[in-house]
């Protein structure tokens, strides 16, 4: 990939849709209703001000860093300039809980909304507004999609049609595709670069009744959004992967998935078709009840999967009001930060629970083991700082601070910086236990740091200390001899140790004592307690006593 | 005799309500299934005998929905065409003749709109023989516990299409239990998972109309 952020978001998306090279994958946060989230509005009061979907805009701009955003994610607004009824909720969009067609009104009656008719108006002020204060940011004017409309306009019963009657439905879907071109025209007069064309009801038929009801409509649109110069998406939310194909033969653009449809199979077939596509982050398991983890690793997925050809992040559908604003940034972050992302990358197979290593006893050697985990200090720039700053430091304790750099680029330095729960790189270790996080920390910081560690060891030594006075002689008289200066000694230090006399001459050579009298100091050390720790450990370990 | 069951759940498979009805296409102008119950009525096979031939017709094409070989519109018109059946044995289920197999009380739970689902297995478990009363979307706790009131031994269904609204599914199966404790309850929805069925102490969890058609089976019996 070529050097990152040279284009601007809309020239990305631009690109991306007309399957040309993007110097990153293009992001595409869903934010609709749940602009109201950011800006602390319930999703009715949202929906209904072009001030608040604008101030809901920036704050996502700030926010997650997109290269699009739609104006509005509401696919109630033909419908109601249409008299269906609406019911408002406060986190999520408003539903259309009336279908004029069902309930008397005459087909004939229905006329395409005007601009000033309804919340149009108030979407198109939206649009103009995020237009001006966004100009390098990709805008999307949703339109509702024709059976979708329909649907709205007839209710439920219409699939029955369909099979019953098949011409009122073609009629039907002809007025339907009319609002659309008008509702196309008005999005792109107000400053918007995609339209898109969002049908989540197709995801209920076949392909048969796809190509029978919907193709030449949809096809319809698209032709009309390309020749206004703009570029056309195809939405749907839904099991559609039935209709995959059929979708293409209506010439978007691009189309638009959710996490039900793999997005292998739909690369595949849109790049056979030289069409692009976006999808698919999961949006309840993942961005709504996940953590920002669980968001960085599925876009990552998603990232692999959708390769760099025609690809565009999004989310599988309008992202719900309550989504963590912490689980899109992550991911904003992340796709912004090449570094970020192949931390990400590498990351995304981090071993299981069962191999991690026991790191209870870990540090309890004499010296300070300072571990810094990286993504390798060669390649990113936070990394090589902070192993900068460490390497400075270490010759002021000489002898006592040992370093090392893990690069979790090796699976062992992945597990190793799982087992001790380190998440974020770069990240500064200190005998086992986080110590910096990201942050490359002061000289002065990171001394004291360290400082504190060797306090607390001594502390721990000093506590754990036990030991015992060996007194070798030829016999108890030579031994009593000595007696006295050692307990002098004791008494003067205030301590407290056994002194025991050693007479055995078989004993005396085993401590390697020829001559006689003879004072061996015994030194008891608590290195692990209630459990053995790994043999790794246990090597630092005899290391210190050889 | 044999061959009028035979045909009669052919038509309910392929959704062919009565002659004039010009779906599906290659039946056109042959006898749908208004006019084959009521020859077989005529003709003297048991209503019981009927209704047993719509459940083999709609259990095949609920398979082939679970498969995904047809579609809504489909299945829906599978469904009107039991419906018409279950006209003419109407009288039957009345005199007692023949037996419902019990009363299915359904509805998408408050604050949801999504109806789609719920109506297929509304429509799906009528056609195997329940008596069904569908209260509709949007349907709040005590709309459902004024039913179950009404109609002592019913079971109930909810359904829940948005993550928003599984905590009044919660809702009212907490409440259903607390006063109704026999009440046999089954849960669905595309976010709904047997899982979070066991969670909220529901009695059961189907993904498609035909497991709904199962499960209320085996909790009935
Ligand atoms: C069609 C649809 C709509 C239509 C609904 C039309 C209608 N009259 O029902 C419209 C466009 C109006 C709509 C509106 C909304 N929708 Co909607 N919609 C869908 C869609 C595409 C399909 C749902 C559907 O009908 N499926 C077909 C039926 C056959 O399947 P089913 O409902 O799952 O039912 C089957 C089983 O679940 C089971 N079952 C169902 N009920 C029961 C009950 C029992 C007892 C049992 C045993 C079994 C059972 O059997 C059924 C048959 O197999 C889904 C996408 C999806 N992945 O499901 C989104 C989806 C459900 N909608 C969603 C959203 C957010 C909305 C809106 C809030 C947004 C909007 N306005 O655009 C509104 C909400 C309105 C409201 N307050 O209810 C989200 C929900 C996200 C979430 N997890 O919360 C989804 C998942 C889309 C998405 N990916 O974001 N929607």
């Amino acid at each position: 990939m070529a050097k990152s952020n040279v284009m601007t978001g809309r020239e990305r998306i631009r690109a991306a849709m007309a399957l040309k090279p993007v110097d990153r994958i293009p992001w595409l946060p869903f934010v609709g209703c749940h602009g109201g989230a950011l800006i602390g509005k319930k999703a009715g009061d949202y929906l209904r001000s072009a001030d608040r979907m604008a101030a809901g805009a920036a704050e996502a701009v700030r926010r997650y860093r997109p290269d699009g955003l739609p104006v509005a994610f509401d696919l109630q607004i033909e419908a109601e300039a249409l008299g269906c009824s609406l019911v408002w909720s406060d986190e999520n969009p408003p539903a259309v809980s009336s279908h004029p067609l069902a309930s008397g009104r005459a087909f004939s009656d229905l006329r395409i909304p005007a601009k000033d008719e309804g919340r149009i108006p108030v979407v198109l002020e939206a649009s103009r507004m995020m237009r001006k204060a966004h100009p390098d940011i990709a805008l999307y004017g949703l339109i509702t999609g024709p059976f979708t409309l329909a649907m709205h306009l007839y209710g439920t019963d219409l699939f029955m049609k369909m099979l019953e009657d098949e011409k009122s439905v073609h009629d039907l879907l002809a007025f339907t595709r009319d609002v659309g071109l008008r509702m196309a025209d008005y999005y792109t007069d107000a400053g918007c670069d995609v339209i898109a064309v969002v049908d989540p009801l197709t995801s209920q038929i076949g392909p048969d009744a796809f190509q029978k009801f919907v193709r030449n409509p949809a096809s319809a649109l698209f032709s009309h959004i390309r020749s206004s110069g703009r570029q056309g998406s195809f939405f749907v939310c839904g099991h559609a992967q039935q209709n995959i194909t059929e979708m293409c033969a209506c010439k978007p653009d691009n189309i638009s998935i959710d996490e039900n449809i793999p997005l292998d199979y739909v690369r595949d077939i849109c790049l056979e078709n030289r069409i692009s596509f976006g999808g698919n982050l999961q949006l309840t398991v993942v961005l709504l009840l996940g953590s920002p983890d669980d968001a960085r690793r599925n876009a990552v997925e998603c990232l692999e999967t959708g390769g760099e050809t025609g690809f565009i992040l999004a989310p599988g559908c309008d992202l719900p009001y309550a989504t963590p604003p912490s689980n899109i940034e992550a991911i904003a972050v992340m796709l912004q930060d090449p570094y970020q992302l192949e931390i990400a990358k590498a990351l995304k197979t981090g071993p299981k629970t069962r191999d991690l290593l026991d790191m209870s006893d870990y540090g309890q050697t004499g010296k300070v083991i300072v571990d810094i985990i990286t993504l390798d200090s060669e390649a990113c720039a936070p990394c090589q700082y902070m192993v900068e700053s460490v390497r400075q430091v270490a010759p002021e304790f000489e002898g006592i601070v040992e370093w090392r750099e893990h690069k979790i680029k090796h699976a062992d330095s992945v597990q190793f910086m799982t087992s001790l729960m380190v998440k974020n790189i770069p990240t500064i270790c200190i005998d086992g236990r986080i110590a910096f996080v990201s942050q490359i920390p002061p000289r002065e910081r990171l001394i004291a740091a360290i400082r504190r560690r060797i306090y607390e060891k001594l502390q721990y030594k000093i506590r754990t200390r036990r030991g015992e006075i060996l007194i070798l002689g030829k016999n108890d008289a030579e031994c009593d001899r000595a007696m006295p200066v050692l307990a002098q000694a004791l008494r003067e230090l205030g301590v407290e140790m056994p002194v025991t006399a050693v007479t055995d001459p078989g004993q005396i050579l085993s401590y390697g004592v020829a001559v006689t009298p003879a004072v061996v100091m015994v030194h008891y050390k608590v290195k692990a307690e209630g459990n053995v720790p790994a043999a790794a450990i246990i090597k630092e370990w005899i290391k210190e006593i050889q | 005799m044999e061959k009028l069951i035979e045909q009669l759940s052919i038509c309910i498979e392929s959704g062919k309500i009565n002659r004039n009805s010009g779906y599906p296409p290659q039946l056109k102008g042959q006898d749908g299934a208004d006019e084959i119950a009521r020859q077989a009525l005529e003709s003297g096979i048991k209503p019981s005998g009927i209704l047993e031939g719509c459940m083999a017709g709609m259990q095949r094409i609920g398979e082939r929905f679970g498969r995904n070989e047809v579609f809504v519109p489909e299945l829906l018109m599978a469904a009107k065409a039991m419906n018409t059946v279950m006209e003419h044995l109407k009288p039957y289920f009345q005199t007692g003749e023949v037996k419902r197999r019990g009363v299915f009380v359904v509805g998408t739970v408050a604050g949801d709109l999504h109806d789609i689902g719920k109506k297929l297995v509304a429509m799906v478990v009528e056609g195997n023989g329940w008596e069904v009363i569908d209260l509709g979307v949007d349907v709040s706790t005590e709309k459902f516990m004024e039913t179950v009131g009404q109609k002592p031994g019913c079971a109930v269904g909810l359904s829940a299409l948005l993550t928003t609204t599984m905590v009044n599914m919660e809702k009212t199966v907490k409440f259903i239990r607390d006063k109704y404790p026999q009440t046999k309850i089954l849960v669905g929805g595309a976010p709904v998972t047997l899982n979070y069925a066991n969670q909220i102490g529901a009695d059961g969890y189907a993904p498609d109309p035909q497991g709904a058609v199962h499960l209320l089976d085996r909790l009935a019996s």
